[in-house]
């Protein structure tokens, strides 16, 4: 019987996508390099690459969260919206005003030439008043279908940072780390048997922390070993 | 902030997705007066989706936080200074020698490094700084995306302000021509903006091939030229090709961007980008060994940006470290990108790209052939293979109908002396070597 399972409140837990929730581990220089540019200590372009699920778009809005700390006027927008029906290339106009600007996944617009062009011309005039340009793609910026020229060699001019995948143990760490900021103890002995059992790609990693969090609070239990093997046994949706 | 809008955004950012609360929430500038919120949109694309998506959200939010009633108001604005337009600058002109003209000063002539690949480009821009208006106008430089011509602009524009800091000068991209235009024939100052361009001392314009098909931006632009010309004020002009080459341009603008002296750069040889990366790694103030400029010179063969991203790189690496730069320091540290690279040129697509630029057989470069028209771009190949890949010499020889490794330092010294004695193989090579590197 059901009755005594308690149902969850119907919203997907978002942890807070700040510097403080990111865990660190391989990346710290990464994470430092974004940091000194938000503080203007940095390099005033970084584009920073790598496989989907380890946290582009957590340090983005990460830097955004910190320019908004210092004050600064900030702009964030995933290029994955671009190609929506509703969205434009006008969507750039007068932004270069902004001191910082985060775009993300640029590997959406690569080869539709209208948002080429419109990113090239938002780059120079952003760059002409030394504003700070932080771009993400799943691509190293040189394998990028990239068709204007132009935009090419800019995008490979700044620092570029490639976001690393951990290892398992840095997997596990950050498993435990994210599970702790969104109010959940997962103990090392637990994190190890979920990376032995589970798909390990960060994307599914973070996926099943979602399914932890809805088990936990609909059973009203505690992270156990015998209670994930009952979740994981358990079919998903 | 104010403090209604900044307790509004501490609640919004907990309740809608950080994607829409980052682009579209946060950007959003609040002016709060007595009984009213000001809400600053960047633009009208901005304006009309929060009004669309989210201004009943941010409504019921704001009243949470309001003690009475209050008027809220979306529109378009800024509360920090705009950039300031060159059609404002119109609007100011008794004022515009004060104007920011859009100059990098990091961009001189000191820190240019010269190689024999822009030394042309060099000396005619030196000569046009010290005689503007005289020596040849228009300058037009041309050639690749980031081999320094808009640095060898801003040094023009620089020198002449160190010479006469009241020259009215501007800088600015094509494309910015074309927008402040079009803003002041929607605002009705077209005068103004004729008066503006057409009153300044030296105009420099990057990237003319981006008039192309903007027929209303040629007139515009070819008027404004031709006055400047007439009163010998300097024009200095940047494309990424021969202007006769572009499609989409008026013959008579071509016709006219050749008047003066056209002159290309070139992407520079290995020596060039080693001399260019240690200067730029003083200009960082970071000592860069030799030995490392040359191994990231030869790793990364194609323009000036990529080596300046590879440079950044390193110095970013080693200060995070707190390493010292060597050479087992910088592969460590550039590692995905000389494997990239490895990826991107091998020495089979340089047999491919070769073989289709000389209309050869892919197959003719590993036989036994020995006319000239199969030898030459063998030749090519091989030097090419040595200088944009490592593979050892025996290996390349071995790719190349395995032939030994003193065939392929023969052919590397034979193609070193034509590239200086005859100029359609230094021209083939460095069209190759461009091709290979994008």
């Amino acid at each position: 019987m059901s009755m005594a399972k308690q149902l969850p409140l119907q919203f997907v837990f978002r942890a807070n996508q700040t510097f403080q929730d990111f865990f660190s581990g391989v990346n710290s220089a990464v994470v430092n390099h974004l940091q000194q540019c938000v503080a203007g200590n940095g390099e005033a372009f970084i584009f920073l690459w790598g496989q989907t699920g380890l946290g582009k778009s957590h340090l983005l809005h990460a830097c955004c969260h910190e320019a908004q700390q210092r004050k600064l006027s900030c702009f964030y927008f995933d290029f994955n919206l671009a190609q929506a029906a509703d969205s434009s290339v006008h969507l750039f106009n007068d932004l270069e005003t902004f001191e910082l600007v985060c775009l993300d996944n640029v590997e959406a617009i690569a080869g539709h030439a209208d948002w080429e062009q419109a990113l090239f011309n938002f780059f120079n005039q952003h760059r002409d008043l030394g504003h700070k340009l932080i771009v993400s793609s799943r691509t190293a910026p040189k394998e990028l279908p990239v068709q204007l020229p132009d935009l090419k060699t800019r995008l490979n001019w700044g620092l570029s940072l490639k976001i690393q995948t951990p290892d398992d143990e840095g997997k596990t760490a950050a498993l435990i780390y994210k599970a702790r900021r969104m109010g959940l103890e997962i103990s090392p002995q637990a994190g190890r048997f979920l990376l032995n059992r589970a798909s390990r790609d960060m994307n599914s990693l973070w996926g099943l922390l979602d399914r932890l969090d809805q088990a936990s609070l609909s059973a009203q239990r505690k992270l156990t070993i015998p209670f994930l093997k009952q979740i994981l046994d358990e079919r998903p949706g | 902030m104010s403090s209604i809008w900044s307790n509004c955004l501490a609640k919004l950012e907990n309740e809608i997705s950080s994607s829409d609360f980052s682009t579209w929430i946060r950007p959003l500038q609040a002016v709060e007066t007595e009984g009213r919120i000001r809400l600053l949109a960047p633009n009208r694309f901005v304006l009309d989706w929060v009004k669309e998506h989210h201004f009943a959200k941010i409504e019921e939010t704001i009243h949470q936080f309001a003690d009475g009633a209050l008027i809220l108001d979306l529109e378009i604005g800024s509360k920090k200074p705009e950039a300031p337009a060159a059609l404002k600058v119109a609007q100011q002109a008794e004022t515009k020698k004060q104007q920011p003209n859009f100059l990098n000063k990091a961009f001189t002539f000191d820190n240019f490094v010269e190689g024999k690949s822009n030394q042309l480009a060099r000396a005619a821009s030196t000569q046009v700084a010290e005689n503007i208006g005289k020596a040849y106008n228009p300058l037009l430089i041309y050639g690749s995306s980031g081999l320094g011509k808009t640095h060898l602009m801003h040094a023009i524009g620089n020198a002449v302000l160190q010479k006469n800091p009241s020259a009215s000068i501007v800088y600015l991209h094509s494309e910015k021509f074309v927008q402040d235009m079009v803003k002041a024939l929607q605002q009705n100052q077209i005068n103004s903006f004729k008066e503006y361009y057409r009153g300044l001392d030296v105009l420099l314009i990057d990237d003319i091939q981006f008039f192309a098909g903007k027929e209303r931006s040629q007139e515009e632009f070819f008027h404004t030229f031709n006055t400047l010309l007439e009163k010998k004020h300097q024009v200095v002009l940047t494309c990424d090709k021969y202007p006769k080459e572009i499609d989409g341009l008026e013959d008579r603008l071509k016709s006219r961007f050749g008047w003066g002296l056209p002159v290309s750069i070139e992407p520079p040889d290995m020596e060039t980008r080693a001399a260019i990366l240690m200067k730029k790694a003083d200009m960082a103030h970071v000592e860069l060994p030799q030995e490392v400029a040359f191994f990231i010179a030869k790793r990364i063969p194609s323009n000036v940006r990529d080596l300046e991203g590879a440079l950044r790189r390193v110095i970013a690496n080693a200060q995070f470290t707190g390493q010292k730069i060597t050479v087992e320091f910088t592969k460590e540290a550039l590692h995905d990108l000389i494997s990239l690279q490895d990826k991107l040129v091998n020495i089979d697509n340089i047999q491919k790209t070769v073989a289709e630029y000389y209309k050869i057989r892919i197959a003719d470069l590993s036989s036994k052939n020995r006319r000239q028209s199969i030898t030459r771009p063998r030749q090519i190949a091989m030097s090419l293979a040595r200088e944009l890949t490592s593979h050892s010499l025996p290996e390349i020889g071995d790719a190349f109908g395995g032939r030994d490794h003193t065939t392929v330092i023969n052919a590397c010294k034979r193609i070193s002396e034509l590239k200086e004695s005859d100029v359609k193989v230094a021209e083939d090579y460095a069209n190759l070597l461009r091709s290979l590197s994008h």
